[in-house]
């Protein structure tokens, strides 16, 4: 498109929705769409007959499985004009709003639901080994090993501290204390983020996600048609991404650390905003270092002073210029692959969050997921901007 | 118990001369025949210019740590077991290798750090090139 600018502010979100979450033995990573799907539904207030686009996350560690979307369409009774599953990982639920909105905007579809479920330990199905024999017979396997490597180049490029990335996950277990939903909710000091064990040294155990099972959902709609709805809109007024793989992938390696930087730009392009605009924001925190990462690549810090932001509490809601993660995140309420990071993002906008920023006007959000683990490691970064 | 063995490449037609370097004690990368580019890790495309002409150029195996972690908690079990590092290592001509850094101490790992190549049988078919501080 020409000018971004043309899809500002056309496109809104008009519901969302979160199934169960946390350990939950014995359950689906299809009841978990499901269940988040017809709360998203109920969120919104619109007539299910209403929506006519699918799209569903491939979740993780299920195997082969066809035509998931489909699936979750048929047993929603739905009989969308446009279905498809979607394959981003965290960085999903942001790149299917972008998709609803172009389908939305081209006259393709009315009202779109974007959806996930996802069962940790699947009965009957082995979690299977992504490979790259280029980096799995080295026994760097996996997300946590990619994110140590970027938090060791963090500590040696821009001096960042592990005292630093524990900052950032007691701010954010600060607020999943008081959200009843999370999955972690005992108050956190930086002395137990630094006692806790080591994963993947420079990375602690509490430097890392947590492991759930739950599902997520959003219904994206015409802003024209959001504002009769149930909660009005929450407009995607700007949003973007980008794919990359620095780190390892010399090919595309820019001075210090900048993969992602392409998704915040287009996305503060379509929305005629900056970093100073945004009230609250929800960063993908898959791991501490990616908070750092995205601090920087999304103009919030200067890489020389993102360390001594997150120490002194910035991020916190109450207390920083920056309240982020305010219901928990990925380290503290529960990993939903940035579904809850929506979710989050619009209750902000609504003013119903249990860490609520004062009149919200810009609430952002973004997502990170991929293949780290595959040759050459490739991740994707997603941005979205709403406003009221 | 049982044991899981630790998982080894299944060269493909992309990687086999890689693999089959390896073995004869040779570190290779594929360089673009059109447009001069060399490639890391190996595949059937240029990724600058799209072209599948390439020829395989045998590299001279020495580099410096880029980046260097210690594994405690595997998400594969095979893995499972003492710590251990897992190196990527910047060779001299550009490409980035994930290895392992061996004869040297955990202390004695840093960022910078030069090294060369410390080839690894596995059997038959596969040897790992892994890595050791240069001499």
């Amino acid at each position: 498109m020409d000018d971004p600018r043309q899809l500002s502010g056309k496109a809104a979100i008009a519901g969302v929705g979160l199934s169960r979450f946390g350990r939950v033995p014995g359950t689906s990573a299809m009841g978990f769409a499901l269940e988040a799907s017809a709360s998203a539904i109920a969120d919104s207030g619109i007539a299910k007959s209403e929506i006519d686009g699918v799209l569903v996350l491939m979740p993780a560690q299920m195997g082969e499985q066809h035509g998931w979307a489909s699936r979750v369409a048929v047993h929603l009774g739905l009989a969308p004009a446009f279905c498809s599953t979607m394959d981003m990982g965290g960085a999903s639920a942001i790149g299917m709003m972008q998709t609803a909105a172009a389908l939305v905007h081209a006259g393709v579809c009315k009202a779109v639901l974007c959806a996930f479920g996802s069962q940790t330990n699947p009965q009957g199905i082995l979690p299977t080994m992504f490979g790259s024999q280029f980096a799995i017979p080295y026994g760097d396997v996996g997300a946590m090993p990619f994110m140590a490597h970027v938090g060791r180049r963090q500590m040696h490029e821009i001096g960042i501290t592990s005292e630093q990335y524990g900052a950032i996950a007691v701010a954010f277990r600060k607020h999943a204390s008081r959200n009843p939903l999370a999955q972690k909710r005992d108050p956190m000091t930086l002395a137990d983020h630094q006692a806790s064990r080591w994963i993947v040294e420079p990375l602690h155990l509490l430097d890392c996600c947590l492991v759930t099972d739950g599902g997520g959902a959003i219904v994206v709609t015409s802003t024209e048609r959001a504002r009769d709805l149930r909660h009005g809109a929450a407009k995607l007024a700007g949003f973007g991404q980008v794919h990359s793989s620095e780190i390892v992938h010399p090919d595309r390696h820019e001075a210090g650390i900048g993969g992602g930087r392409e998704a915040g730009d287009q996305a503060w392009r379509m929305a005629g905003l900056g970093p100073a605009d945004v009230d609250v924001v929800q960063l993908y925190d898959g791991f501490t270092p990616l908070v750092v990462h995205s601090l920087i690549v999304y103009g919030f810090c200067r890489p020389d002073e993102v360390g001594a932001f997150v120490s002194a509490g910035e991020l916190e809601f109450d207390r920083g210029r920056l309240p982020t993660n305010t219901a928990g995140g990925l380290l503290s309420e529960g990993h939903l692959s940035g579904f809850n990071h929506v979710v989050e993002a619009v209750r902000q906008l609504r003013g119903t969050s249990t860490s609520q920023v004062p009149d919200v006007e810009v609430s952002m959000v973004t997502g990170y997921g991929g293949a780290p683990h595959e040759a050459p490691p490739t991740v994707a970064y997603t941005v979205a901007i709403l406003t009221r | 118990m049982f044991k899981i063995d630790k998982p080894l490449p299944m060269p493909t037609e992309e990687s086999a001369p890689f693999w089959e370097g390896t073995r004869r004690g040779e570190l290779r990368a594929q360089r673009c025949d059109d447009c001069g580019h060399l490639r890391w890790p190996p595949a059937a495309i240029c990724p600058i210019c799209l072209s599948g002409r390439h020829e395989w150029v045998r590299l001279s195996g020495r580099g410096k740590v880029h980046s260097w972690i210690v594994v405690h908690k595997s998400q594969h079990p095979a893995f499972w077991g003492d710590p251990f590092n897992v190196a990527i290592v910047e060779l001299d001509e550009g490409p980035r290798l994930h290895t392992n850094l061996v004869d040297v101490d955990l202390a004695a790992i840093r960022i910078g750090l030069p090294v060369e190549v410390a080839f690894d049988p596995q059997n038959d078919e596969i040897t790992l090139p892994r890595f050791k501080p240069a001499a």
